[in-house]
């Protein structure tokens, strides 16, 4: 059964892969008094093989979380400790990161892609074909292997980018709303897709969106975020094994679960929009 | 019978190519005053007849196109180098494109007479203004392809610890390809621009001499396919260049 | 926008530039070390500019540059948008003309200016065709991009609502467009500016480029740079208020 913690619950260090203690980020405006304090002292525990999803408003600093986790923005303070190990700079061993759009380079064909990820991230010569096919495989693709991305669709192109992402062999993967730029339906086949293959790894992922299904039909636990300034309000369980089938979606818990988080978002978004209508009529005046 | 769109295209390019040359001959031959207009029948003869037999025009032709090719090759070098040093930083990119944009938009034929005062009637000008005609579109393009980047692609790049010179090699340069191969085109089109604009200044020889005297003889026929001939070998230049583009750029599908 | 020290320290550079080019120009030539035929003192290329002006030639050469400039660019506005609205009402045509008009700009158009005078004569009506014929070019392109670039939706909403072709394309395909046309009416007016220079500098009884190609033949140094000055300076200066309008006009 789902049940509500209060946000800062500490999971034991032990089976922590990630731990992020006090994270505060503040970036300086255009005059020094208009700092924007995008994080206001996040601490969480994300446990080991889990998937967990980062969810709120935007300007609740989901995706700055994310990018401080995997070492791409150095937080104002506080720390984030992967394995025990604090971060310092990205760290392509134990992490790779999914972006919102796909980051395949135009100018090389998916296999060279492949490789020149694994080039980057310093995998041994003698493992990227192996890898590379076994990975298109998984999703199915194995057979535009020498196709250039944008001979693909965009959904083609986002699965093949998952697919590069799990190839890199990483325990952790960090993805900001992968599945932004598709549609619905093409969506769910993907995040049906993730379900069943990270069912079998065993990784542990952490998923920005702002999509309520998609954070309830994914995830092993939603952090739910505010915003202004960017902290963590709650925590929801979604007890469910992986891999999910479509069906999780018409049971009435999922439902439950889906307008449980969205009574918890309404007044965020609502408040949001209130600001921004506020700010605009103070802008027209001027 | 179905045509594809592709055809059909081609096909109605044909054809108004031909209906063009049938009303121009019908023209000429029945209405023109023959010392300005000639049909393009006697273009074609006048073209086999006379210019091939004529070496001081196929001297003119052949001194032409090496004045291009050294002219194109020092536009690539100097463009290329200059380009690269200025959109190196953003700090110089910020503090000399707008200099570089600002120098392209003058019209350099104002220089054109001070170039021959300065290199005489011979090959260096032509040399020197076709280059300084077709280095601009490349330092440009150069600049802009090194400053127009995905920034989604360097973040991927560095979050699977990619290092400085990966991120050179293997995002910035082909990211600049691109843009240096529409460089490229436009530099060709423009070191001709130069190096047409400096013969025709220079009518004491070359083929600014063979235009001037077949114009002022009232003759156009020889004018006209000396022209066509030009403009043909215009044409095979920027179809060489656009085909090289292709294969360099054959990601864009 | 005020204290942004790198735009600050740009700006510096761009004017340092500007002071070591004049720096330059004056150096070398009190030196002495480049002939004086190449390279005019700068004071004697302003007295020469002042007798220019004083002597009325400054004026009556710009009165004929200046309207030959202006009756080709206005041809070149007409046509080059007149040819793209007919070939934009299908896509067949587009399909057929955009790449031949393309095409036909990447080659030298230069080279036909002997015809141009062989047809219309030294006088600046060759220098109109001539450079109205260049100006076409990126006024057509630009506008068969801003016109095909119209989405479709915006023309399906205004034919819903009843609007004729004509107040259509007045409220709807002429603001959408506006920005890229705007850009193609710039360029234009630089290659038609050009255009002229050029065609008077090689065959022509009077105008600016004919006045420069003269003085380097008489060799009048002062003269000849003092023109080239005026030119140089007047198109980096119009260059630089028409990229201002034009982002002021596309930001609305």
């Amino acid at each position: 059964m789902n049940k509500m913690t209060p946000a800062g619950q500490i999971v034991s260090s032990q089976t922590a892969a990630i731990s992020i203690q006090n994270v505060r980020q503040q970036y300086p405006g255009r005059h020094s008094s208009a700092a924007v304090l995008a994080l206001d002292d996040i601490s969480l525990d994300i446990p080991r093989g889990e998937f967990v999803c980062l969810l709120g408003p935007s300007g609740c600093g989901k995706s700055t979380l994310l990018n401080i986790v995997g070492g791409l923005i150095k937080p104002t303070a506080g720390k984030v400790q992967v394995s025990g190990r604090t971060i310092d700079g990205p760290s392509p061993r134990d992490i790779a990161f999914i972006f919102q759009e796909s980051t395949l380079l135009p100018w090389y064909t998916i296999r060279e892609n492949f490789h020149v990820s694994f080039k980057f991230s310093r995998i041994a010569r003698s493992e990227w074909q192996s890898r590379t096919e076994e990975a298109l495989a998984a999703v199915g693709m194995s057979r535009f292997i020498d196709h250039y991305p944008e001979q693909l669709s965009v959904g083609m192109r986002q699965r093949v980018n998952l697919a590069r992402g799990i190839a890199l062999g990483t325990d952790i993967i960090l993805m900001d709303e992968p599945f932004a730029a598709l549609d619905e339906q093409t969506r769910m086949v993907l995040g049906e897709d993730l379900s069943e293959l990270l069912a079998k790894t065993g990784k542990t992922i952490v998923f920005v969106t702002h999509s309520l299904a998609e954070a309830v039909f994914l995830s092993d636990r939603v952090y739910v975020m505010a915003a202004r300034p960017g902290r963590l309000k709650t925590i929801v369980e979604i007890d469910e094994p992986h891999p999910r089938s479509p069906d999780f979606m018409l049971t009435t818990r999922f439902g439950d679960l889906r307008n449980q988080l969205y009574g918890l978002l309404r007044d965020e978004v609502r408040e949001g929009l209130q600001i921004e209508r506020k700010s605009s009529a103070a802008a027209g005046r001027t | 019978m179905r045509m594809t769109t592709g055809a059909r295209i081609f096909w109605t390019r044909c054809a108004m190519l031909l209906a063009a040359l049938l009303c121009w001959e019908v023209y000429a031959r029945l209405w023109a005053d023959t010392r300005f207009v000639s049909p393009p029948s006697l273009v074609l003869h006048a073209a086999i007849f006379e210019l091939f037999r004529e070496p001081g025009v196929i001297d003119a032709l052949v001194t032409s196109l090496w004045i291009l090719f050294v002219a194109y090759a020092l536009a690539i070098l100097f463009g290329v180098a200059i380009g690269l040093a200025v959109g190196w930083s953003s700090f110089g990119r910020k503090a000399f494109f707008p200099v570089v944009l600002l120098l392209y938009g003058i019209p350099q034929v104002i220089l054109l007479p001070l170039f021959v005062l300065i290199f005489g009637i011979g090959p260096a000008c032509k040399i020197a203004f076709g280059l300084s005609h077709g280095f601009f579109p490349i330092a440009v393009n150069v600049i802009s392809g090194m400053k127009n980047i995905n920034i989604l692609y360097l973040r991927s790049g560095h979050s699977l610890g990619a290092s400085s010179f990966d991120i050179a090699r293997y995002i910035y340069l082909p990211n600049m390809l691109q843009s240096l191969f529409t460089g490229l085109r436009l530099g060709m089109t423009l070191t001709l621009l130069g190096v047409v604009l400096a013969e025709l200044y220079v009518s004491t020889q070359g083929i600014g001499y063979w235009t001037k005297l077949y114009a002022e003889t009232h003759d156009p026929a020889p004018l006209f396919a000396l022209i066509a001939i030009l403009a043909l070998m215009a044409v095979i230049l920027n179809e060489l260049v656009r085909a090289i583009e292709r294969r360099g750029l054959r990601w864009r599908g | 926008m005020i204290g942004d020290a790198s735009n600050l320290s740009s700006r510096a550079i761009q004017l340092g530039f500007l002071a070591l080019l004049v720096g330059a120009w004056q150096l070398l030539s009190s030196l002495g070390t480049i002939s004086p035929l190449l390279l005019p003192s700068p004071d004697s290329v302003r007295i020469a500019f002042v007798k220019l002006v004083e002597s009325g030639q400054f004026w009556s050469s710009l009165r004929v540059t200046g309207s030959t400039v202006l009756q080709a660019w206005a041809i070149a506005m007409i046509a080059g948008s007149a040819a793209a609205y007919a070939i934009t009402r299908s896509r067949f045509l587009v399909a057929v003309f955009e790449p031949v008009i393309a095409g036909i700009f990447a080659i030298p158009l230069t080279l036909l200016f002997p015809l141009y005078i062989l047809f219309l004569g030294i006088g600046p009506s060759s220098k109109v065709a001539y450079a109205a014929t260049y100006g076409f070019f990126p006024v057509a392109l630009n506008a068969i991009a801003g016109f095909s670039a119209v989405k479709e939706h915006y023309l399906r909403a205004a034919h819903s609502m009843g609007a004729s072709a004509f107040a259509t394309f007045r409220h709807v395909m002429l603001p959408a467009s506006f920005p890229i046309i705007l850009t193609g009416i710039r360029i234009s007016f630089f290659i038609t500016f050009a255009s002229v220079l050029g065609g008077e500098t090689l065959s022509s009884v009077t105008g600016i480029g004919k006045r420069i190609a003269l003085a380097a033949e008489l060799m009048e140094p002062a003269e000849m740079f003092a023109w080239i000055v005026f030119v140089i300076v007047f198109s980096v200066a119009t260059n630089m208020v028409l990229s201002m309008l034009e982002s002021r006009a596309s930001a609305q």
